[in-house]
């Protein structure tokens, strides 16, 4: 049997659609040269070696992934990036969600405890680094002096000073900014749920903890799983926090991707390494990212 | 109708766009990268624009004054982006860097042979195969601060310093002596340990290049295992030596907190400004008994960049900076030694404060001039601090530095 192939109606863009696409046109042409060009740009000068301008001058292959690949140094900041990212996005989470909680329970003052605990993600990142910085000094800063005082640590350590307290001085830091992101989605999740699940449950003679679980959680996941996929991102990408504190060190111990990566270029001027290090965050971001949104959208069919 | 209005706005909206990269044509500009001091007031830079721009009209002077942390690394990426100023104040260290990206014009064919007889021998030391790179700009020597209220005699050697330091050592209220683990834009303070033992970082090739690179070896070592020793046998540091970098170790001295820092000449200035009754005094930098006195000389170079378009306002605009009041001026402002012979006559500099800084100009030894210096600095600071907080000995941090210092730079 022959198919008769139906010739699709001649499209004709219509006046009016042709308008939308020139009124498109300013807005795809700067994506187009703020995202686009960037982002292929440093794709391809990953494969390819550079003079210390970043201008390419030869194909180099996998080269400068292999030679990632083969520097431990990488690996260990590789790994710990991860473990930076587990760790702040898991405590905002949980957290945010107790704070969310709180927040939503009446009490006197509720709209000022509300507004304040926006700061931390109002402030500039740049500025509550620096200000961090201070606060942990262990000869002149609040905390130390705060600690000692009130006799709660008598002998605090000198948070910056040494790799393990300087890497929690930091995961801190991203954790106290985070926070309130995460404390108000919540939040506004929370108070999108209808009293009458509430009181559904309590008729059934749900507890609170049972409420939580069966009535809260399933409602907010949606909020949660993007709020905890948004936070992976930005927590990843954290530049300000340990950029500022410590700079990555002492001894790099608090270096992630994003600060090898920037050393590697502006310091160092291995324009070829950087971008190989700026692909291989893209790529695992977004393989993250894929999983994660199938992962997600599986479960809500 | 709707349609011809909305082209009418995208129209303008693209004129618009045009137009902008157009705007301040005519008169010539010249773009001056200033690195900032430490200093008691930081008005200098405006001062000396206004009054170039009142003498010479048609040409301004766009000044943009940016922290020594970060001068380097904003440099390079104005320079990556087509956007190099006309001229940059820069570590003389870093020219090295910057010319093999081909982006630095020699001074000895801009300005007239008279002009560069002016500076003293020590100053001009952006030479790169018999050309030269940078008029000089800031010269300093390190020395020892120590307070004069806690300490009589100062040290002449470690062996000295670590008696005085023990003496002095008061903790929590005063530490013997600041050492700083914390990376800043030079490697301080081995590099004073490592030239007073008679060390040095690289080996120096029958052509007069840099070789392998040789902390490594018994000079080196041992003076990495001093301010080890310094700081975790005898415990006369501060007990943080991982969280201070030379500013905030300046800021402890301030603070009374430290009876010995090893800085330079520009300090003094500061402890007058924001200490005023903190007694202190300068001596030459301490060394290991039987090894030469020797400290660090530090210049910083003003470099004309090759791209700049206005290479004869440039000219006129430094010939108008340096001459000797401004530099006088200059060099008070920010507790600089003075590059030019003339101005180092001046009675300014003949004090009591100035003269341990002089008189070791004549042996003091200035950082490697190379073109990957910021990354063997880099290896060099995890190597120090690695060793400071114990997680190596001396030697195996040093051996460690070599090795990856010298597969950096590609030396076998």
């Amino acid at each position: 049997m022959r198919r008769v192939a139906v010739a699709a109606p001649a499209r004709v863009i219509g006046a009016q659609e042709r308008l939308a696409y020139l009124l498109l046109a300013p807005a795809l042409l700067l994506i187009a040269a703020l995202i686009f060009y960037p982002v292929s740009s440093t794709i391809a000068t990953a494969f390819f070696a550079t003079d210390k301008l970043g201008r390419l001058t030869s194909f180099a292959g996998w080269a400068n992934f292999g030679a990632l690949g083969a520097d431990p140094a990488f690996w260990q900041i590789f790994r710990r990036t991860f473990l930076w990212t587990a760790i702040a996005v898991t405590v905002k989470t949980i957290a945010g969600m107790a704070f969310a909680l709180l927040l939503n329970l009446p009490f006197h003052g509720r709209r000022v405890v509300r507004m304040l605990t926006v700061i931390p993600w109002a402030l500039p990142f740049p500025i509550s680094a620096m200000i961090w910085q201070w606060t942990y000094n262990s000869e002149f800063g609040l905390l130390n002096h705060f600690l000692s005082q009130t006799g709660l640590w008598p002998h605090p350590p000198a948070w910056l000073a040494q790799p393990t307290t300087a890497f929690a001085a930091n995961l801190a830091v991203d954790i106290w900014i985070g926070l309130p992101f995460f404390a108000l989605v919540f939040l506004a999740g929370l108070q999108a749920i209808s009293p009458e699940f509430y009181e559904a449950a309590e008729i059934d003679g749900a507890g609170p903890l049972s409420t939580f679980v069966s009535v809260t959680l399933p409602v907010l996941r949606p909020v949660i799983v993007m709020a905890s996929l948004l936070s992976v991102i930005w927590t990843f990408n954290d530049f300000s926090v340990p950029y500022i504190i410590t700079k990555g060190g002492p001894i790099n111990t608090t270096d992630i991707l994003v600060t090898h990566l920037y050393k590697t270029a502006f310091q160092f001027l291995d324009f070829g390494p950087a971008s190989a290090i700026a692909v291989i965050t893209f790529a695992t971001l977004l393989v993250f990212s894929l999983l994660y949104a199938r992962l997600y959208f599986r479960e809500v069919e | 109708m709707h349609r011809k209005l909305a082209l009418a706005a995208i129209a303008m909206l693209c004129t618009g766009i045009l137009a902008l990269p157009a705007q301040g044509g005519g008169a010539v500009s010249i773009k001056a990268v200033w690195m900032e001091y430490d200093a008691r007031f930081n008005t200098f830079w405006q001062q000396l624009k206004q009054d170039f721009e009142k003498t010479s009209p048609g040409i301004t002077v766009d000044t943009v004054v940016v922290p020594w942390s970060e001068g380097h690394d904003r440099l390079v990426t104005w320079i990556a982006g087509n956007q190099a100023p006309d001229i940059a104040i820069v570590g003389t260290r870093w020219i090295l860097e910057f010319n093999k990206m081909g982006v630095v014009e020699p001074v000895d064919t801009l300005f007239p042979k008279a002009f560069l007889a002016k500076f003293i021998g020590p100053a001009l030391e952006a030479r790169i195969s018999g050309r030269l790179y940078g008029v000089p700009v800031a010269l300093s020597a390190r020395s020892l601060y120590y307070r004069t209220d806690l300490i009589k005699t100062p040290p002449q050697t470690w062996q000295d310093l670590l008696t005085v330091a023990q003496q002095a050592n008061k903790p929590p209220d005063v530490y013997g002596i600041g050492v700083s683990g914390k990376k800043f834009a030079e490697l301080t303070e081995y590099v004073y340990y490592l030239y007073g033992n008679g060390g040095d970082f690289f080996v120096i090739n029958a052509d007069g290049g840099y070789g392998k690179c040789r902390v490594n070896d018994a000079a080196g070592v041992e003076a990495l295992q001093f301010m080890v020793d310094l700081a975790n046998k005898y415990k006369v540091t501060e007990p943080n030596v991982g969280e201070n970098d030379r500013g905030t170790l300046q800021d402890l001295f301030l603070a009374g907190k430290l009876a010995m820092i090893e800085t330079g000449p520009w300090f003094g200035g500061m402890v007058q400004e924001r200490a005023k009754n903190l007694q202190f005094a300068v001596a030459p930098m301490p060394h290991n008994q039987g090894k030469k006195q020797q400290t660090l000389l530090v210049t910083d170079s003003i470099i004309v960049f090759k791209s700049s378009k206005h290479k004869d306002a440039v000219v006129k605009f430094l010939q108008f900076a340096y001459d000797d009041p401004r530099r006088l001026e200059f060099d008070k402002d920010f507790g600089m030694l003075p590059t030019e012979t003339s101005v180092s006559q001046n009675s300014f500099f003949q004090t009591a404060f100035y003269k341990p800084f002089i008189q070791q100009l004549p042996t003091a030894k200035p950082w490697p001039l190379m073109a990957e210096w910021s990354k063997v600095e880099d290896v060099m600071w995890n190597a120090v601090t690695a060793a400071l907080l114990r997680a190596k000995a001396p030697q195996q941090a040093l051996t460690d530095a070599c090795r990856e210092i010298d597969q950096a730079r590609g030396v076998k």
